[in-house]
């Protein structure tokens, strides 16, 4: 038995760096640690500040993702304030965030995902040519379209917010802005182009009403070979490729997913609190764990720093959570070793546990019985895991198969604007409260959880989707779901292990991501960089 | 051919994503058209492998050419002047920055944690972040007042949160196309053609602000007034060209009704975000805004403002911007 450790730094960032070690025997992953190596404080910042800090602060915790970071803080606010929301700044919002997450789509799948496809592990691949014809980087003929128009949806988001990124234009009670006839109709064009020129043309080849027909995998599998403009579609050779290579068969993880769902039916939430939420949801919340559903309970999560450096052991519920970081130097004296929390949830007669979070754990959720007339219903990833399990191919498709799902919403979220109705109402300004806001950011469930006294901040916790995803290993030892999601993966060169950053990039998680190689020894073999995941 | 090494310290990669939105030319078009050659981004082009880790010590080194090093994110020197709370590549970032920085023949602080500190720096300073050449508006930073770059120039800032794309793209073209000498820097070291004007010229709410009259509420309300007299907008006193060159191609923050939050001024978030001054003009007696458009003081404004209130013809009161 050959036994290798990688470690692999760093390994493809957005908010900080991520180291990855990882140990190999017979040239398949048997265990892995995830270290987040960067920490900067936000949560430090934010404490004594003004309530609505959070407005401007917490977007710039993630510059990918900081609309999501927005409406999230802003429902914290809500919440808290117990505002009243008009119809219309529930549907700007909701468009805002949606475009902020179409653009991710396909920036995301090009130029940190697909790059790899050209890998040179995959040479003797008979669809080797054709990955590299189109997914090569600046060169590849759907690298460019891909990449540029994902700028596209978010011009949606700056004519209702100013700018992407980084806008703070919701706030507790509504949307600053006030939009006239020529910005929505105007956001329609640009949307329509990027749906006509990269989403039916390049990714689909086909209508997006063809493309949602679909649901289940045997249904994909038909409409790939249903005819050449769907079978030579960057989608129909996506799946032949990672059917070719090999990317359904490992990066499984934990097969526990939580939802916090997004995209709030407005009539439903007139008046956001925490306990309405769920069922005001268009986008559904959910946990799916040892094969069952369960409704998803803020009060349910807690955030383990066993492994991570902060000082301390205990499990906190965010509304009690603390962060004092600690040297790293130090804190791997105690047996920490990342910046990252371990969020955990507590599943009714199962415990505590890992949860995976992004577009996969959405499409579960998305599955669970009992929908309401305004909420998502749709079978397609509930049966895709049943057919052929979690992968990396799993993940990728359900990311991708929210971009129609999308589209389609946000189009029917401008229809539905009154453009002669009120798209604020002025909040009276609680000096004291508790608030929870949270949503589904491009790659996965994001929350505040904020507490008032005194006119300012006392507390201010963020639980992102990457802390779910990349977290350490908890008090139990439980590995976290990128950690689990390496565990089985096979490593056909340890010099390029390119399999860790298929699957690392499979969660799109918010880091470069640094893998680290080393033997049963201790020797270090290899080091070799993926760049970031957007 | 310009080669580039773009490194992230404390950062959300906010300026990344903003450099993503550009166009023309658009990232494509730097590298295939301008030649432009993008040694290494933490979120663009292929993994090196082991080679990412020689390719920066040899730029390092100064054995391979590095014509412009990017930073952006803050330079982290904490815990306790270790630069631990930021390990890249099996190192802290700072001592990256010192190498490269002094390797580089420009080098290039993108968006405001790199040029000032930013958010990560402000108050408490949880990593002891700081600029590349400044902390906040005192001149220093990490790399001290004296740094200059081989080329002579000291760090070119480009500031915002995040940048414009257009300030990034249109400052590496310059400087790939031999425009060093044309980028007049202010006291800030900010490219005078962007930052000489001021985030109001261009505003839309222009015509508002000159009559005295305010936005009142936000949502509907913004259909008509200037969001300087309630909101806290800073248009009147932070250099940028958000409204010359508008955002995303479609608009900026005042435009849709979003207070300007002076972004681009080494002070931002200004007043450390404390109880009280988010989205909110700070008055003096309850009426006069505490700080009046840059250049005057609150007597001529207070002079100005009546005689402007009395020239305010009725439209300047009523719904500009309506279905």
């Amino acid at each position: 038995m050959t036994a290798v450790d990688l470690f692999v730094s760093p390994l493809g960032r957005v908010e900080g760096d991520l180291d990855v070690r990882v140990t190999i025997e017979d040239g398949v992953v048997t265990s892995a640690w995830t270290e987040a190596a960067m920490f900067r404080g936000f949560e430090i910042i934010l404490r004594g500040k003004d309530p609505q800090a959070g407005l401007i602060v917490t977007p710039r915790i993630c510059g990918i993702c900081g609309g999501s970071h927005l409406y999230k803080s802003a429902y914290a606010l809500d919440t808290a304030w117990k505002t009243h929301m008009p119809p219309n700044a529930t549907l700007v919002r909701n468009i805002a965030q949606a475009c902020e997450t179409l653009q991710s789509i396909p920036r995301y799948f090009y130029a940190l995902f697909a790059i790899d496809l050209t890998n040179k592990n995959y040479a003797r691949s008979p669809l080797y040519d054709e990955a590299v014809r189109r997914f090569a980087p600046y060169v590849g003929s759907s690298y460019g379209p891909g990449v540029v128009l994902s700028a596209k949806p978010v011009e949606v988001y700056a004519i209702f917010g100013g700018q992407w990124p980084h806008s703070s234009f919701m706030v507790p009670g509504g949307v600053m802005c006030a939009p006239t006839l020529s910005d929505v109709t105007r956001s329609i064009a640009i949307l329509e182009h990027w749906k006509d020129n990269w989403l039916e043309k390049y990714w689909l080849g086909c209508s997006i009403e063809r493309w949602m027909e679909n649901r289940t995998w045997e249904d994909v599998l038909a409409w790939v070979d249903e005819n050449e403009a769907q079978h030579d579609s960057d989608c129909g050779f996506f799946i032949r490729y990672c059917l070719d290579v090999g990317l359904d068969k490992y990066g499984a993880g934990v097969g526990n997913y939580i939802a916090t769902g997004t995209y709030f039916e407005p009539s439903l939430y007139e008046n956001p609190t925490i306990e309405g939420r769920n069922g005001a949801l268009i986008n559904r919340s959910g946990i799916y764990a040892a094969g069952q559903f369960f409704e998803f309970d803020q009060a349910r999560v807690r955030e383990d720093v066993t492994h991570s450096f902060y000082e301390g052991t205990q499990a906190r519920h965010p509304f009690e959570g603390e962060t004092k970081p600690l040297d790293p130097k130090v804190g791997r004296e105690q047996g920490k070793y990342s910046f990252a929390k371990s969020p955990r949830y507590e599943v009714p007669g199962v415990g505590y546990v890992p949860l995976e979070a992004g577009p996969l754990a959405r499409r579960v959720a998305a599955a669970a019985p009992g929908a309401g007339t305004h909420q998502d219903a749709d079978p397609l990833f509930l049966d895709m895991l049943n057919r052929i399990g979690p992968s990396v191919l799993t993940r990728q498709l359900a990311r991708m198969h929210e971009a129609p799902k999308y589209y389609k919403w946000v189009r029917q979220w401008l229809d539905k604007l009154d453009l002669h109705e009120s798209f604020y109402t002025k909040p009276v300004e609680h000096p004291e409260g508790r608030g929870f806001g949270s949503t589904e950011a491009a790659r996965g469930s994001l929350s505040d959880w904020i507490v008032i006294e005194n006119g300012k901040i006392a507390n201010y916790q963020v639980v992102t989707p990457t802390a779910w995803n990349i977290g350490p290993r908890d008090a139990a030892e439980n590995l976290g779901p990128i950690e689990q999601a390496m565990v089985g993966s096979p490593i056909v060169d340890p010099d390029d292990p390119v399999e860790l950053g298929h699957v690392a990039r499979s969660f799109d998680s918010c880091l470069v991501c640094t893998v680290h190689a080393y033997d049963g020894k201790g020797r270090e073999l290899s080091k070799f960089v993926i760049n970031g995941t957007v | 051919m310009s080669s580039v090494l773009w490194f992230q310290g404390g950062a959300c990669s906010g300026n990344t994503m903003s450099f993503l939105n550009a166009d023309e030319p658009n990232v494509v078009d730097l590298i295939t058209d301008f030649g432009l050659e993008l040694l290494w981004h933490p979120s663009l082009g292929l993994e090196l492998g082991a080679n990412a880790q020689h390719l920066f010590y040899a730029c390092a080194r100064g054995e391979r050419p590095l014509d412009i090093f990017v930073f952006e994110g803050t330079v982290m020197d904490g815990p306790e002047g270790t630069g631990r709370y930021d390990m890249f590549a099996g190192r802290p970032m700072k001592e990256w920055v010192t190498e490269l920085a002094a390797a580089a023949s420009v080098v290039v602080a993108i968006g405001d944690c790199a040029c000032w500190g930013g958010i990560p720096a402000m108050e408490p300073n949880p990593t002891d972040s700081t600029g590349l050449q400044f902390h906040k508006r005192d001149k220093g930073g990490f790399l001290g007042p004296d740094f200059r770059s081989k080329m002579g120039l000291p760090v070119i800032n480009v500031p915002g949160c995040p940048a414009h794309p257009d300030w990034i793209t249109q400052i590496i073209v310059a400087l790939a196309t031999g425009r060093a000498g044309d980028i007049a820097l202010d006291e800030l070291h900010r490219p005078q053609t962007f930052f000489k004007t001021f985030t109001q010229t261009g505003c839309t709410r222009v015509q508002f602000f000159e009559y005295k009259q305010p936005t009142l509420e936000f949502g509907e309300g913004t259909r008509t007034g200037c969001l300087f007299y309630e909101f806290g907008c800073r248009g009147p006193m932070t250099h940028s060209p958000c409204n010359r060159i508008l955002w995303n191609r479609q608009s900026s923050k005042t435009r849709a009704g979003m207070p300007c939050t002076g972004c681009t001024e080494p002070e931002f978030p200004f007043f450390d975000l404390a109880p009280g001054t988010v989205f909110k003009t700070q008055k003096v007696s309850g009426v006069v805004p505490r700080e009046v458009p840059e250049g005057s003081d609150h007597l001529t404004y207070m002079a100005h403002a009546t005689a402007a209130r009395i020239a305010a013809p009725q439209w300047s009161k009523e719904d500009l911007f309506v279905v």
